[in-house]
């Protein structure tokens, strides 16, 4: 299987991420990562890259990159937005908030925008109940969310 | 209120090495330095300061463990904060993460360490940007990498994202995690103290814990342990959320009434309701009802009450909600975070969640509270790791304390449907 | 008792094991069973399953006693109310998504998980929810189908895949009650050893496709039986239904097979009922109008007359031509008691030594111990010389992970190519090929000087391998204290083997060293094939032919005395028209052997052509007479592994044809000799008391699980004239070197196999200097010719020998490598070039 390779940048991140750690297989996580942010998913090709870099078996890589909810085998969106539904945000009405903000995404609840611009995912707790509700937009978390906040939020992306 | 965590913890540009420094960050390594390691983990020990991950293991007891002249050793923060209701740690390292690696360099001299890694959850990228900024900084200082302060003492910190998983809260799971592993938990023993990181004597400590270890050396072990009761010494980061007035993550001293917690620094319960319930140490406790509000809030009072202090999440319910809908809501937690390595956690978290979802839509059978019991019971502490017994925790402590809650839904079973 | 040993009590009873072992080990000694799923001796503790729940003495919750280790004092108890309660729990969540179609379950009588409910499980469930759906039937493999429905997600498999195996190539995907055991990608699971899973499998989920709904397991009739493709051996056991075949499971047996079988020991059967097996006797037309002295056959002859007449034909051709004009090339595959009989027929009655079995080099014994399989574990270092046992012996590469990865055992090696172990060698040598006696010289001469010995002050080492690697492996060597050579005699070009047992002498001769040595031919029974005598210089048991003496008193004043020829120059012979009448006994020289056409020539040229076997091949089609040879799964007897294990061979599907015992015995009675066995086992017996080494065997000694023959004596091997030096090749031609591969599409693993899919397009291996200077680029087709031969490959740059060679391996009769290679049996030059 081929149709992924890794470019000259990755190629020296993963150097880097290597020198981190006195044993090569450590480096799973992190080169998983570093696909799923590059491609917006772990495609089975990105797989045998990263198991020929690692010196195991493609299906090990699989068996790691399945175990974990942040990586994606379907592309998500260019916004993945992680909505808490926990406890702590449970009881600040985040379901209604989830609801709104499907219907004005126009998907459902684990589904992404024909656009490729959103993916909405149900979040287990992400730590900050303190401002519950909140949901993860890619790497910022946004806390006391209302509906007009969503929308200013989506608005805000492009 | 004694503040040691959080006493600065929204200075203006206090994550930054100057205002910390300013603060008199780092100073504690000089002293220590000069001092022997293992005069270190005493007065750990002697400061009566415990885990504050959740476990509540004393913390200078597991650094005394380290199997002995095996070397290399590892120190990994667990910054894998995931437990609902709880955010602490996060705000610690947004605002002070230099004081998390002041906290580090302590530990790390003190068990002989060279190699220490921050296991973040995968969620806190943004988080990862500032350790890495804060430890960029404190390598400049000369406070990390080789012979740090002219000490002879070498230390390398690096940060390791986790990919979502719960379960990697778990010590045995994050070292797993942290091998590129599945997050599954390993068999105990051995303990990550004798054969932890690629199978070398390991230190794990959540953030809070290492954060208190600087004022410990600077202080001293006394003026720490003077402060809380008797088992439970030194002060507290609670996450109070849920239906307060005014959410947020307070510093108590150990010893501190409920009511002070809930009322007083969280403001009380919000919109005219009254208190119905509340989880004291993050989901994977006991709840209690609102009669125990009274309760003090250390390890011997709460685990007398019944319940834990865990990771310090004070989730507090108020009397809209019915606690079935809660309880569904953290077996759903526990069912979608189950590793799935062993038999009862795997299949009991789905089987509770089948029961209660079918008595939500008003057709279980009344037998279903009795059966849940056996369940529970048939999972309770026969699992491989704690996640089941977790899961178990609200289940058994809503019938315990709302078993009304769940005959609403059997009240209104329609005639002849079961 | 020892410091190592620890005292406890179950269920009342006091039992002393080992430090280390498990609480669940324990309890088995003094047969308490504590029911498990996840857990497997082999594998080792899980902790996945949760049956295993017992009560300890002051331990507040109930332990699992798989991931238990026994401690001094330790009072454990089984059948307490709370232990019962929580078995009947785990039993409860592990039965909540299993289906109930144990009546359709191929598992049905033999399952754990029913054998565990009936036992300590409700009789009824309070499941009253959808169970998960999960897929039915599908393939894991052509050959596994997986029921994920039946799944229990004990990770058995998946942890055998990781910690045996050791390619985690078979993995528990997602996550919690979505967990499940898959593949990358949903590809197969096609590894060489993929099977155990099934027999592993505690429930119906991992099945044998060709087993599936073919009968319940309780209609069976098993036959505990050995594994007939390589020289370990292995034990497995046939089951059989109204005689015919249905299935093989392994058998364990720790001192050969450690619990597990090969997939081509597993599948690799259907040679059994192959529509090329021979069934009669049969007399070839003779086109060419050649003079034949054998008599016609009568139509619809017995087998046992064709017999007869075979012996008579023989008789006459030896009276006629003297016993040199008559030869027997029998086989590394047959029994001990058929190699025995059969050179007892030629040199008893026909007084000739023209007896071999194969088309290399070697002599009978070792100058050190010989090693059993189960030596390697406990082994500081295992050196392999010319070996590659994935492909040669592959139960033999499982052992040597385990010693590697679980019992401290470095791994070195010595090879003219990469081989797959080599990722778990701490030291990987490869001389250029053909150059093995060099290499194997120099380590040895490396040693002496470190000794003391006499030996050359410098070596003029022309093998490729630099003098500080050597240096390096002369260190380790040395150093190791307790070292297992195990060398591969086939693999071995010119007169290399006696290098390796001169390396073993002076090995043996470090101080404190304890040295022993594994022929690991990968023929199934090539050390008996040798142990009975079956080589032109030796009568059974190593009796050399130079001890006149000792051969009077053993086998009567008429024994023959004077060396034989080899089975190369038999056919050299039969090229010149001296030798006038051959029999080969389950061996196919025009495939097998070098020389290519020549060989085919030569045995047209014979008067008398009689080919024994069970398959139709190239030289029984050449043959005049054809007998029918049993074969694995009808024939019964005695193999000697390459761990000098002696272990019986049993019929699991009775046949009407005359065993091949039988065969030889009415020969020998053609020729006076008046024994009659009545079964193989007097075979067996009389072998006991005729071939030394061989005197504790017995069927009784024998048993299930075999007996270690005493070691044959060794020849001296420091002068050999015999070696065939290679010439040197034409300019810009290559050294060739045959490697063999597992699944090799021939007559054993026919079209029609149920491995067909491992098969594997002919492929050349090149270094990537020669493939620069040829041209030749990886993918691309390339030619390799010699002997007038042409052969057709697809090219690989991977630099699996060093440059001045090409690697071949074997993947197919059709391919016809071995007829590249000179008749002579020297090292085979060929000329490459791109198409």
């Amino acid at each position: 299987m081929s149709g992924f390779t890794f470019s000259a940048e990755q190629e020296k991140e993963i150097e880097n991420i290597f020198a981190k750690y006195p044993f090569k297989k450590s480096a799973m996580l992190p080169l998983l990562t570093l696909v799923q942010r590059a491609e917006r998913r772990v495609s089975p090709e990105a797989m045998v890259a990263i198991s020929k870099k690692m010196d195991c078996s493609p299906a090990y890589v699989q068996s790691v990159m399945s175990f974990y909810t942040m990586y994606h085998a379907e592309k998500v969106g260019k916004y993945m937005i992680l909505f808490c539904i926990n406890i702590s945000c449970q009881l600040n009405g985040c379901d209604k908030l989830l609801e709104y903000t499907a219907k004005k995404l126009g998907i459902k609840v684990g589904e992404t925008t024909p656009d490729e611009k959103f993916t909405l995912h149900r979040e287990e707790c992400l730590a900050l109940c303190t401002e519950a509700p909140m949901m993860r937009i890619n790497d910022t978390y946004y806390g006391d969310l209302t509906e007009q906040r969503i929308g200013q939020i989506l608005d805000s992306l492009d | 209120m004694t503040q040691i965590l959080f006493k600065n913890i929204n200075m203006k540009d206090l994550h930054t090495m100057k205002v910390y420094e300013e603060q008199g960050g780092y100073r504690s390594l000089k002293k220590a330095f000069a001092q022997k390691p293992e005069e270190i983990v005493e007065a750990v020990k002697a400061s009566g300061l415990r885990g504050r991950g959740g476990a509540g293991f004393p913390t200078g007891l597991k650094w005394s463990f380290l199997a002995k002249d095996v070397f290399p050793r590892y120190l990994c923060c667990n910054a894998d904060e995931s437990e609902p209701g709880t955010c602490k740690d996060r705000e610690l390292m947004l605002k002070n993460p230099h004081m998390l690696i002041e906290g580090m360099i302590l530990c790390a001299y003190a068990c002989r360490i060279e190699t220490g890694y921050i296991y973040l959850r995968g969620e806190f990228h943004d988080l990862n940007f500032i350790m890495e900024k804060a430890l960029e900084d404190a390598y400049a200082k000369g406070y990390l990498g080789k012979n740090i302060l002219g000490s002879g003492f070498n230390l390398d910190i690096y940060t390791h994202l986790g990919a979502g998983a719960y379960i990697c809260g778990e010590e045995s799971a994050l070292l797993n995690s942290l091998e590129g592993e599945r997050g599954e938990p390993r068999m105990k023993p051995p303990f990550p103290a004798v054969e932890g990181l690629y199978a070398k004597p390991t230190v794990v400590n959540n953030v809070e814990t290492l954060c208190v270890v600087p004022y410990i050396v600077n202080e001293g072990a006394e003026k720490y342990a003077s402060l809380g009761t008797e088992k439970s010494k030194g002060t507290k980061l609670v996450s109070v959320s849920g239906h307060v007035k005014k959410p947020g993550n307070y510093e108590v001293v150990l010893g501190t009434p409920i009511r002070e917690i809930i009322y007083d620094l969280a403001g009380g319960i919000r919109d005219g309701n009254k208190l119905k319930a509340f989880i004291p140490g993050g989901s994977s406790v006991p709840m209690l009802p609102a009669d125990q509000v009274d309760v003090s809030y250390d390890y011997e009072s709460l685990a007398a009450a019944g319940t834990m202090l865990g990771s310090g999440a004070m989730i507090v319910i108020d009397d809209s909600v019915n606690i079935v809908e809660t309880t569904l809501r953290l077996i759903s937690f526990y069912m979608h975070e189950s590793c799935g390595k062993c038999t009862p956690c795997r299949e009991g978290t789905r089987w509770l969640y089948q029961i209660v979802e079918k008595i939500m839509q008003n057709k279980g059978q009344l037998d279903y509270i009795e059966k849940m019991e056996d369940i529970c019971d048939n999972m309770n502490m026969k699992a491989f790791c704690p996640l089941a017994d977790a899961c178990v925790s609200p289940v058994v402590s809503s019938i315990k304390y709302f078993r009304s809650d769940y005959e609403e839904y059997f009240k209104n079973v329609p005639v002849g449907s079961v | 008792m020892s410091d190592n040993e620890v005292t406890l009590t179950i269920d009342g009873k006091s039992v002393t094991v080992p430090k280390g072992t498990k609480v669940v080990d324990a309890a088995k000694r003094i047969d308490v069973e504590i029911p498990v799923f996840c857990y497997h001796e082999k594998i080792g503790p899980l902790g996945c399953c949760r049956m295993c729940l017992v009560e300890v003495e002051k331990m507040p919750k109930l332990m699992t006693a798989c991931t238990m280790d026994v401690a001094p004092d330790m009072v454990v108890k089984t059948t307490t109310d709370k232990v019962v309660k929580g078995q009947k729990g785990v039993l409860e969540f592990t039965l909540l998504n299993h289906p109930l179609d144990c009546p359709v379950c191929d598992k049905g009588g033999e399952c754990p998980l029913q054998d565990n409910t009936f036992k300590y499980g409700a009789p009824d469930t309070r499941m009253e929810f959808h169970r998960a759906n999960n897929a039915k039937a599908t393939p894991l493999s052509p050959v596994i189908t997986i029921d994920r429905e039946r799944c229990i997600a004990c990770q058995r498999c998946t942890a055998y895949s990781e910690r045996i195996e050791q390619d985690s190539a078979l993995v528990m995907l997602n996550r919690g009650f979505h967990n499940e055991v898959g593949t990358f990608n949903n590809e197969p699971y096609n590894t060489r050893f993929s099977g155990n899973v099934i027999d592993i499998c505690p429930v119906g989920a991992l099945t044998n496709t060709e087993f599936r709904f073919k009968a319940r397991t309780w209609d069976l009739t098993n036959t505990e039986t050995l594994c007939a493709h390589c020289g370990c051996n292995c034990n497995i056991t046939m089951g059989t239904r109204l005689n015919e075949f249905m299935r093989i499971e392994a058998r364990p047996n720790d001192a050969v097979d450690d619990g597990w079988i090969c997939d081509k020991g597993r599948w690799g059967h259907n040679f059994m009922h192959s529509k090329n097996k021979i069934t009669t006797a049969r007399e070839n037309s003779v086109g060419d109008g050649k003079p034949t002295s054998f008599p016609v056959l009568p139509h619809n002859c017995t087998i046992e007359d064709a017999a007869g007449k075979v012996a008579q034909a023989f008789k006459k051709i030896a009276e006629e031509h003297g016993p040199e004009s008559v030869g027997f090339i029998g086989s590394p595959y047959g029994t001990n008691e058929e190699n025995y009989l059969y050179q007892k027929f030629f040199r008893h009655g026909l007084g000739s030594n023209n007896i071999d079995h194969k088309s290399y080099q070697d002599t009978p014994g070792l100058p050190v111990s010989h090693y059993g399989v189960e030596q390697v574990e406990t082994s500081n270092v295992v050196l392999l010389i010319a070996s590659d046992p994935t492909e040669e012996l592959p139960i033999l590469d499982l052992r040597i992970k385990k010693a590697v990865t679980a019992c401290g055992t470095r791994l070195v090696s010595l090879n003219d190519q990469k081989i797959a172990l080599d990722r778990y060698s701490s030291q990987s040598l490869q001389y250029k090929v053909g150059c093995e006696a060099q290499a194997i010289d120099t380590l040895t001469h490396g040693l002496a000087r470190e000794l003391g010995e006499p030996a050359p002050a410098k070596d003029a080492d022309q093998s490729g391998i630099s003098a500080e690697d050597m240096k390096s492996l002369v260190e380790t060597v040395r150093t190791s204290m307790k070292i297992c050579v195990v060398y591969n005699p086939s693999a071995l070009s010119g007169e290399a083997v006696f290098g390796v047992k001169r390396l073993l002498k002076m090995i043996a001769k470090v101080p404190t060293m304890e040295c022993g040595a594994i022929p690991a031919a990968p023929m199934t029974n090539a050390l008996g094939a040798m142990d009975m005598g079956l080589l032109p210089d030796f009568y059974p048991g190593g009796l050399s032919m130079s001890d006149q003496e000792e051969i009077k008193k053993q086998w009567g004043e008429k024994a023959p005395t004077g060396t034989g020829l080899s089975a190369l120059e038999m056919i050299a012979r039969a090229e010149k028209g001296e030798l006038k009448a051959l029999l080969v006994h389950r061996s196919n020289p025009v495939m097998d052997f070098p020389g290519g056409l020549r060989v085919t020539e030569a045995l047209k040229k014979l008067d008398l052509l009689v080919v024994h076997d069970m398959l139709e091949t190239e030289t029984a089609k050449l043959a005049n007479l054809v007998l029918p040879s049993n074969g694995p799964g009808y024939d019964e007897g005695t193999t000697t592994n390459i761990g000098g294990r002696v272990q019986a061979r049993k019929k699991a599907l009775e046949t009407t044809q005359a065993p091949d015992w039988k065969i030889i015995n009415l020969m020998l009675n053609v020729l006076g000799d008046e024994t009659n066995y009545r079964r193989v086992s007097d075979v067996t017996e009389e072998i006991a008391c005729r071939v030394p080494g061989y005197q504790e065997i017995s069927k009784r000694s024998v048993g299930k699980t075999g007996c270690n023959r005493e070691p044959i004596s060794s020849a001296d091997e420091s002068v050999s004239d015999k070696s065939v030096q290679a010439g040197k090749g034409k300019d810009g031609s290559l050294r060739l070197r045959i490697a063999t591969f597992l699944f090799a599409h021939d007559k054993i693993l026919d079209a029609s196999s149920k491995l067909a899919h491992h098969f594997q397009p002919s492929t050349a291996h090149f270094n990537e200097k020669d493939a620069a200077r040829l041209g030749i680029q990886d993918g691309n087709t390339v030619l390799l010719s010699a002997e007038n031969i042409n052969l057709e490959a697809i090219a690989r740059v991977d630099n699996r020998c060093q440059s001045g060679g090409v690697v071949v391996p074997r993947v197919s009769d059709e391919q016809g490598v071995n007829g590249l290679i000179g008749a002579d049996g020297g090292t085979a030059w060929v000329q490459v070039r791109k198409v």
